[in-house]
């Protein structure tokens, strides 16, 4: 029989490593025509750092997308981005990027202000344009500020680190503050069960996640609809096996440590929540690891609710589904609900 | 949102999307130079043991075979770890799992490489192996690092949680268990070393962490941090698996000896054995609330095997604490964990730390309460949720950006307009 | 053993080669053409990572010999961009985001390329069975089918515009 079921899960995430410093780094420097080099440390494993860190410089420095050159991941060009872990480029990377393009900014803005005949803290950067604020008369092109800069013999070079606010946790309890910010999300989904061969069916599947500040949309989905996908793998497919005898493991290859493919994917809709306030570039959080988390528990619960048997042990295979199936039938009275 | 931005928010081309499609991206086994030589490491077969011997003359003999090395020829320092340098490059005191590394050879072709690795033999003098948490803990079980097979201890209180279950409505009490699970990254480790023209000692490798590469082939080899090099070549894929050091050092080190580049990739069950791995977990948690739904006390005892070194565990086991209530408010709040040591393959960094498995426990229990009071999920999880100005287990005030409750409505919301 | 001599049309191109008949048709484009796209991930003939087109069809290499390549027509990513123009299906990828790290991409681009050939409007059920043998680990593969459904329509399009066809 097949049978169908709902679940919840949520899950919280604290961006940067545990009541530690964590700090990263970056430079930049914008170019004669108004283009930019932009260099930090950040691994960009396909999730996508070095784009998001091009997006903030375009944004910071009022310049197109494409007028940024980014270099990342070289230890004698770029400066230590510490690890691509606990979904905490966005962040860290993010605010030493801004802070390096605050800086060169500040060297533009004086020149700039001189030539239009205002202050500094009146001008607005964008789209390769500088314009006095409220007044879209006083305005010069980049090109024109990257003249004056030269005339003037000046440089727009920045430098800048971030170390997110923590504190080292108190040994007897675990007081303290142990990260910055925290990224939120529920998931919901619904499966199909197959109680007698027993097959979970991952049919739908709805993922909110509180980013703070999107900065590439199509990246964070992709991140949320990877992570659902692997969890998919984690509660229902994968699971290490290591031998008793040696301490090998036993399914070391992809035809014995089964991922999902493409036929086991639900139809997935991500929703991006963007919460104010946070210390994050542009308010931004992470969303890594997050996109993750909260599918686990959404599945076994939707599983549970199928069923109407409590799984607390993971992972749930066909033979699990088959053999808490059968145990409940003959033992209907006395089920394993608690 | 506050301001309309320009770039910020919209869905850029990536950066690095252009060569992906054009298939000119070069990810670290597609490095080729002249006069490159061929490395891989020769492991062991047992999981805890002293080596007694080992035989690297018929390989170092072989025609084509331009090193054969074992801990001798390390110049600096034979240990890493990104938190405890407890993992030697190669195996000096013992071996601690199945494939540790006891030597590393290169020759000037595969088929070479091949051939001499399969003339190294080796003799063990092997040690009980402790593949279980119990076992770990037993008086009489040997040790595998230092004095002790507890890897860390930690201990998490607020409130009074005896007194708080007292008066709880109702309790919960759930023992979860999680399993061992790898990255599987569709790139299996790889990296090529080289002293470039300037001299400098360079290694282009697969990695999300080529500041920390580089610090740990520096202390390897006794150079100065700005006489190392590391370049991040595309990596493709990593999820956690790929901040540990895999080829970067035994690379630099042929490189060092040879003066000539050295490429070592991983095969994919090299890749699976030697990488770290998801830490399973046991996780006993109690929770107490009251007949509507509010969270009043929690106490969770969390158990894990670090595997034979301690990788990420220290982060693992720290995260896994503060993370293990869940996004609620709960005002009494006791926790302890405890990490061992054995011989399993190494358990690390792997998307979440810590923060999946305990998730399959807050969100079990959320779940388990809902159910016996008769409450909607969504609702029980709103009524407790974090919000600006909770207080966190650890005393950490939440002052901004807290969108939980948001995440909350608007997924059940969508789920009410798709689901069935 | 002794090396045999191979011929082969790659990427468009009449090629002749000295191998041994054992070698693995991963490592004669990889190292002996320099093919770099082609991607080895499991060495096995489980991920896909290793896909090219081998007759019209979408084949892993690391599974086959470089004697099954004698008198084959083979097609690696690098052949897919014509004079500096990206394939529709290159394009819908990079444009739709359904590259993240980008090791399974030559040889999911192929294999939906390969399926494509032959046949220019498959339904969805037919471009996610055509395309169940290559392992992608980032992206939950959503976006890689939006991008094979849009470069559908686009080829569609110009088909109808009495364009190119799709080979």
């Amino acid at each position: 029989m097949k049978k169908r079921g709902k679940g919840v899960g949520s899950m919280w995430y604290g961006i940067g490593n545990t009541g530690l410093p964590n700090p990263a780094a970056a430079f930049v420097e914008v170019l004669g025509d108004g283009t930019a080099n932009l260099m930090f440390g950040a691994a960009d494993i396909g999730q996508g750092s070095g784009t998001a860190m091009a997006q903030l410089a375009a944004e910071a420095l009022g310049i197109t997308y494409e007028k940024v050159r980014v270099t990342w991941g070289d230890t004698r060009v770029t400066p230590d981005g510490g690890a691509t872990s606990a979904s905490r480029q966005t962040l860290i990377t993010g605010n030493a990027v801004l802070k390096a393009c605050e800086q060169a900014k500040g060297t533009l803005a004086d020149v700039a202000a001189a030539y239009l005949g205002c202050q500094p803290e009146e001008l607005d950067f964008s789209n390769n344009m500088v314009t006095k604020d409220g007044d879209a008369t006083v305005t010069m092109t980049y090109h024109t500020l990257m003249a004056e800069m030269k005339t003037a013999g000046k440089m727009a070079v920045g430098a800048g680190y971030y170390n997110p606010t923590t504190t080292t946790l108190d040994p007897e309890d675990m007081s303290g503050i142990p990260y910055e910010v925290y990224s939120y999300a529920t998931t919901i989904c619904e499966v199909e069960v197959d109680t007698e061969t027993g097959e979970v069916d991952v049919l739908k599947v709805v993922s909110a996640h509180d980013v703070g500040q999107t900065i590439n949309q199509s990246m964070v989905e992709g991140q949320i609809e990877g992570g659902v996908v692997m969890g998919q793998g984690f509660v229902l497919m994968e699971e290490i096996e290591v031998s008793d005898k040696d301490g090998s493991i036993k399914n070391p290859i992809f035809s014995k440590y089964i991922i999902p493919s493409n036929l086991d994917v639900p139809e997935i809709y991500p929703i991006l929540v963007e919460s104010e306030g946070g210390p994050g570039p542009f308010g931004a959080k992470g969303v890594g690891e997050p996109a993750l988390i909260p599918i686990i528990p959404a599945i076994v619960a939707a599983i549970e609710d199928a069923l109407d048997v409590r799984f607390t042990k993971l992972p749930i295979f066909p033979k699990d589904i088959v053999a808490a199936v059968k145990e409940k039938e003959t033992d209907a009275d006395n089920g394993v609900l608690n | 949102m506050a301001k309309e931005y320009s770039v910020i928010g919209k869905s850029k081309v990536k950066v690095d999307g252009l060569e992906k499609v054009l298939g000119t991206t070069k990810f670290a086994s597609d490095y080729s130079l002249p006069d490159m030589l061929y490395g891989r490491v020769f492991r062991s077969t047992v999981p805890h043991a002293t080596v007694k011997k080992l035989y690297l003359e018929k390989a170092r003999a072989l025609d084509g075979v331009e090193a054969v090395l074992d801990y001798h020829d390390i110049p600096g320092k034979n240990r890493f770890g990104i938190i405890i340098k407890d993992e030697p490059c190669l195996v000096d005191d013992k071996i601690r799992r199945y494939g540790d590394a006891l030597a590393v050879v290169a020759a000037k072709s595969p088929e070479i490489l091949e051939e001499a690795l399969a003339l190294i033999e080796v003799d063990y003098d092997e040690i009980e192996p402790i593949f279980t948490f119990e076992r770990a803990l037993e008086a009489d079980a040997p040790i595998i690092h230092g004095t002790t097979n507890i890897h860390q201890v930690k201990h998490l209180e607020c409130g009074n949680v005896d007194e708080a279950f007292k008066k709880c409505d109702i309790i919960i009490e759930n023992v979860y268990s999680t399993h061992r699970l790898s990255h599987m990254f569709i790139e299996p480790d790889a990296g090529i070393a080289y002293y470039d023209d300037d001299g400098l000692m360079t290694v282009v490798a697969s990695t999300q962490n080529p500041h920390y590469d580089r610090n740990e082939v520096a202390s390897l080899l006794g150079l100065p941090y700005n006489q190392v090099r590391v370049i991040q070549a595309a990596t493709g894929g990593a999820f956690g698996g790929k901040l540990d050091i895999s080829v970067q050092c035994h690379c630099a080190l042929l490189t060092y000896h040879t003066r000539k580049p050295v490429k070592m990739v991983r095969s994919r069950s090299e890749s699976t054995m030697v990488s770290a791995k998801r830490h399973p977990m046991t996780i006993e948690a109690k929770t107490g609330a009251t007949r509507d739904g509010m969270l009043m006390a929690m106490e969770v005892k969390i158990c894990s095997d670090t595997g034979a070194y301690a990788s990420y565990g220290p982060a693992v086991i720290t995260r896994a604490m503060v993370h293990c209530t869940g996004p609620y408010s709960i005002p009494n709040v006791r926790a302890d964990a405890t990490f061992v040591y054995t011989n399993n393959p190494m358990s690390g960094a792997f998307r979440g730390f810590g923060v999946p498995q305990v998730a399959v426990c807050h969100e079990g229990q959320m779940n388990a309460l809902a159910r016996k009071i008769g409450m909607d999920p969504v609702e029980i999880r709103i009524r407790n949720a974090h919000q600006i100005g909770s207080k966190l287990t650890t005393g950490q005030i939440l002052e901004n950006s807290v969108g939980f409750i948001e995440t909350l409505e608007k997924a059940r919301e969508k789920a009410a307009e798709v689901l069935s | 053993m002794n090396k045999i001599s191979i011929s082969l049309n790659l990427n468009g191109e009449d090629r002749v080669i000295d191998v041994f008949p054992n070698r693995r048709v991963v490592d004669l484009l990889r190292e002996d053409f320099k093919l770099t796209s082609v991607k080895e991930g499991c060495s096995e003939g489980e991920c896909g990572a290793c896909t090219v087109i081998f007759n019209g069809d979408a084949v892993t290499t690391c599974c086959m010999l470089a004697g099954q390549a004698d008198q084959s027509t083979i097609i690696t990513l690098e052949g897919l961009a014509k004079n500096g123009e990206l394939d529709v299906l290159q394009q819908c990828f990079l444009d739709e985001g359904a590259v993240q790290c980008g090791y399974c991409t030559p040889g999911m681009i192929l294999t939906a390329k390969a399926l494509l050939m032959k046949n220019s409007s498959p339904t969805e059920e037919e471009i996610k069975v055509g395309m169940s043998g290559n392992l992608c680990r980032c992206t939950g593969y959503e976006k890689i089918h939006a991008a094979v459904k849009n470069a559908v329509e686009i080829y569609k399009q110009k088909l109808e515009q009495g364009g190119e066809s799709i080979g």
